[in-house]
């Protein structure tokens, strides 16, 4: 393999979601574009102990009955959410990827791993008769790259394998990595997504993070892209969207003024006029961060554009995977052939502890 | 497309990518002067763990940190909303903008990128909630800590503490090898004109979790590390830090900057083999994609930096994909875990910061702690004593659970010799 620079932009040519709408994409397309509510009581033997009832679960995403019994008997459920999600990419793309198996890489957002796999095996090391009685076929599950290694192995993928901690803005870190491989020709195909799972330890750490703000019940999930490197003056019929920019900023207390300054680059590295800009999707974030990412969109570009991207809130708060569900939600809309040719939708993502980041997507003239 | 050392044509100078600044944290010594002194010198890390309760293991060495207060660097942020691996981060990435000599006014003005690799985040943290949780039930976890443990915190306090806007703040969870992944992901934003600077690097603190776990699959050493030898008993776990001001030649030169090294390029690749066992060809083909990447040839490379974490698996492992790359007369290969444990995230970013230096100033840092070399390794691991050695090209391996792999390639830099 030859590394050579390529300057035109990633093109999504296909994608997948593991979500509270259920197992596959046609199941979040639906759901997302009807806004059903995913929200359901947590099942008291499964989810004893944590601080809150309710949640919005992937439906019936019993691991072992979805991957069958055979590797998964130590796979937790992150590693399941994203295993499911990659599987789902490479079986409906078919014949899609041209790129050799060492030609693919794999980029995962995530927020910390398995938080419940790592104080597991704490917990056990603590609370055992020895401090080392531990199962050590746990033991990769508690390091955060975990779930990336396992899409590696399960399906073969021999190219660069990353994982990005991104918290919230996982889902465009990605993204922003993703392009840099294709732009730098380490890799011809990117799998690029985040997963993010529920568990009884998230919801205590997120619990006394969020502190006297109750926020949005927990969601889960993990959505996939395929991308490669397209230009769609030169190949019009491949891909369903192209990246035409992502950007990121770190704010310190107040976050309008870099956010503003990522709206500005994206709009300026993809070329995009104001004009084309038909839809705004922005972050689920709730408190006052996320009324001011509200107020600067909504002041350049409108409430009319963001009613125009399907709310993220019935899936509840999905952290790592929110980005990325938000992109699988403006491919929703395309899918229902509710999209302008040549159009332009921008992805808002904002982590609380400091980041905005902020995508274009540029759909078909076709 | 490649850079090399003789064949590099002055335009080249926005492309080319140089390390001008450190910030060191590590358990033999803090600050790249002495982190050079330590290598030199063969100093050890190793001592009894501290930093969390290790009562009821037989043996329990590491390379913990201690008296180095990294709060010295740190004058923004309250520490208290920092855990201990971004207290490496931060401070050790306030120190190699300060050692860099590059002006903070200057750095808000561009565009730039802050990308650190780690193994365990805040795991310290986690195992201390845990312990809350245990003994009080999880609703008396102290909401400071829940607050600080999310790993992106480690690039994103970096860039708040600096009062950097302007840059991507990324965080590589790609366990072992993340330091050379986020000095990859750097050195291809500089070459691509994305960014103007990059500070990169890995940051790890010790934690119970992990040290348990290698525990128990046996691969801790009972008293030190000894990578490479006949009677080698597996690693010490250690942490620290180690964060590289990345910049283009031209940038570099525009400034006066001191260049320590240039990074001529690198590899990465996944095994997709198994979770923890390294697997021979994978590891070899790294190389071999790193090599392209730079545009060196085996016989250019003076010395490999291994992985080398001292467990019977990986160091016949990565010599054989190392004679399967180079032949039957490989460059020296040390192992820096010998001296400093294995710190995780950070391993490969100090272990890269480590190559600058011998590239730098001149010399080879030993392999310490060595008795009788493995005679299913076959490489000369420099044994116990530095070395003066003129190095024109170095290669640092980062292998990981996963099998993510990523190798750096480090080339002298010499003013005039375009």
């Amino acid at each position: 393999m030859t590394l050579t620079a390529v300057a035109t932009k990633p093109v999504i040519t296909a994608w997948s979601a593991v979500s509270p709408f259920g197992i596959g994409k046609d199941a979040f397309v639906s759901g997302v574009l009807a806004g059903t509510d995913t929200s359901s009581a947590l099942d008291a033997e499964e989810w004893s102990g944590g601080p809150d009832g309710h949640a919005c679960l992937v439906p019936g995403f019993a691991l072992r009955e979805v991957l069958g019994k055979k590797g998964t008997r130590s796979m937790d459920r992150v590693t399941g959410l994203a295993v499911t999600a990659v599987r789902d990419l490479l079986r409906d793309s078919g014949d899609l990827r041209t790129a050799s198996d060492e030609e693919t890489a794999l980029v995962l957002g995530t927020t910390t791993g398995s938080a419940q796999s790592m104080m597991d095996f704490t917990r056990a090391s603590m609370e055992g008769d020895r401090p080392f009685y531990v199962d050590p076929s746990l033991m990769p599950n508690a390091v955060m790259n975990c779930a990336a290694g396992q899409c590696a192995i399960w399906h073969s993928l021999k190219g660069p394998n990353t994982t990005i901690a991104g918290g919230r803005a996982a889902g465009l870190s990605a993204l922003s990595y993703a392009t840099g491989l294709l732009g730098s020709g380490r890799a011809r195909t990117v799998l690029c997504g985040a997963a993010e799972e529920f568990s009884t330890a998230r919801a205590w750490l997120d619990h006394h993070r969020r502190g006297a703000d109750s926020g949005a019940l927990l969601g889960e999930g993990c959505a996939m892209f395929m991308l490669e490197s397209g230009s769609f003056a030169t190949e019009e019929s491949r891909g369903l969207a192209e990246v035409a920019a992502v950007e990121s900023r770190v704010f310190f207390d107040d976050l309008r003024d870099a956010l503003g300054g990522c709206i500005d680059a994206v709009l300026e590295r993809g070329e995009i006029s104001r004009e084309d800009v038909f839809a705004v999707s922005t972050s689920p974030l709730t408190g006052t961060l996320g009324e001011q990412e509200h107020a600067v969109l909504t002041d350049r570009f409108g409430a009319e554009l963001l009613g125009r991207a399907p709310a993220m809130s019935s899936i509840g708060d999905t952290t790592a995977a929110s980005a990325a569900f938000q992109i699988g939600s403006l491919l929703s809309l395309a899918e229902r052939g509710d999209v302008p040719a040549g159009g332009v939708a921008l992805v808002s993502s904002v982590d609380d502890n400091g980041v905005v980041s902020c995508a274009a997507l540029r759909f078909p003239v076709r | 497309m490649s850079v090399n050392i003789s064949d590099a044509m002055p335009d080249d100078a926005e492309t080319r990518v140089v390390l001008t600044g450190f910030g060191v944290f590590s358990s033999i010594g803090v600050g790249a002067d002495e982190f050079a002194k330590g290598l030199r010198a063969g100093r050890s890390g190793a001592k009894p763990i501290t930093l969390f309760d290790t009562e009821g293991f037989a043996h329990a060495n590491g390379c913990e940190i201690t008296g180095s207060e990294p709060e010295r660097w740190i004058h923004n942020l309250p520490v208290d909303t920092l855990g201990r691996a971004t207290t490496f981060s931060v401070a050790a990435a306030r120190m190699a903008v300060e050692e860099s000599g590059v002006d903070l006014e200057d750095l808000r003005a561009k565009r730039g990128m802050i990308s650190i690799g780690t193994t365990d985040g805040e795991s310290y943290d986690l195992d201390n909630l845990v312990e809350t949780e245990i003994a009080s039930g999880p609703a008396a976890m102290d909401p400071t800590t829940a607050r600080r443990v999310s790993p992106n915190r480690l690039s994103i306090a970096a860039a708040q503490e600096l009062g950097l806007s302007n840059v991507e703040a990324v965080t590589i969870a790609t366990a072992c090898s993340a330091g050379n992944y986020a000095i990859g992901q750097g050195f291809d934003a500089i070459r691509s004109g994305e960014v103007d600077y990059a500070l990169c690097g890995g940051a790890d603190a010790m934690c119970r979790k992990t040290f348990t776990g290698f525990y128990r699959l046996g691969t801790i050493a009972p008293d030190v590390c000894r990578p490479f030898d006949v009677d080698r008993k597996g690693i010490l776990t250690g942490e620290g830090a180690g964060v590289l001001m990345l910049e283009s030649l031209a940038s570099a030169r525009a400034r006066g900057a001191k260049i320590y090294a240039e990074v001529l390029g690198y590899g990465m690749n996944c095994d997709a083999y198994h979770q923890v066992a390294p697997n021979q060809d994978s590891v070899a083909r790294c190389m071999e994609i790193a090599l392209e990447n730079a545009g060196v040839k085996t016989e250019e490379v003076d010395l490999i930096s291994a992985h080398g974490t001292g467990t019977k698996a990986n160091d016949v492992t990565e010599s054989r994909a190392i004679h399967d790359v180079y032949g039957d007369g490989p460059p020296r290969t040390v192992s820096l875990k010998s001296m400093l444990g294995h710190t995780m995230g950070a391993a490969s970013a100090l272990a890269t910061i480590a190559c600058s230096l011998s590239l730098h100033h001149g010399f080879i840092p030993p392999t310490i702690n060595h008795r009788e070399t493995d005679p299913e390794c076959e490489i000369d691991c420099v044994p116990n004593e530095s070395v003066e050695a003129d190095l024109r090209v170095v290669q640092n391996n980062g292998l990981a659970f996963g099998g993510n792999n990523a190798i750096v390639i480090l080339g002298k830099y010499a003013e005039g010799a375009l």
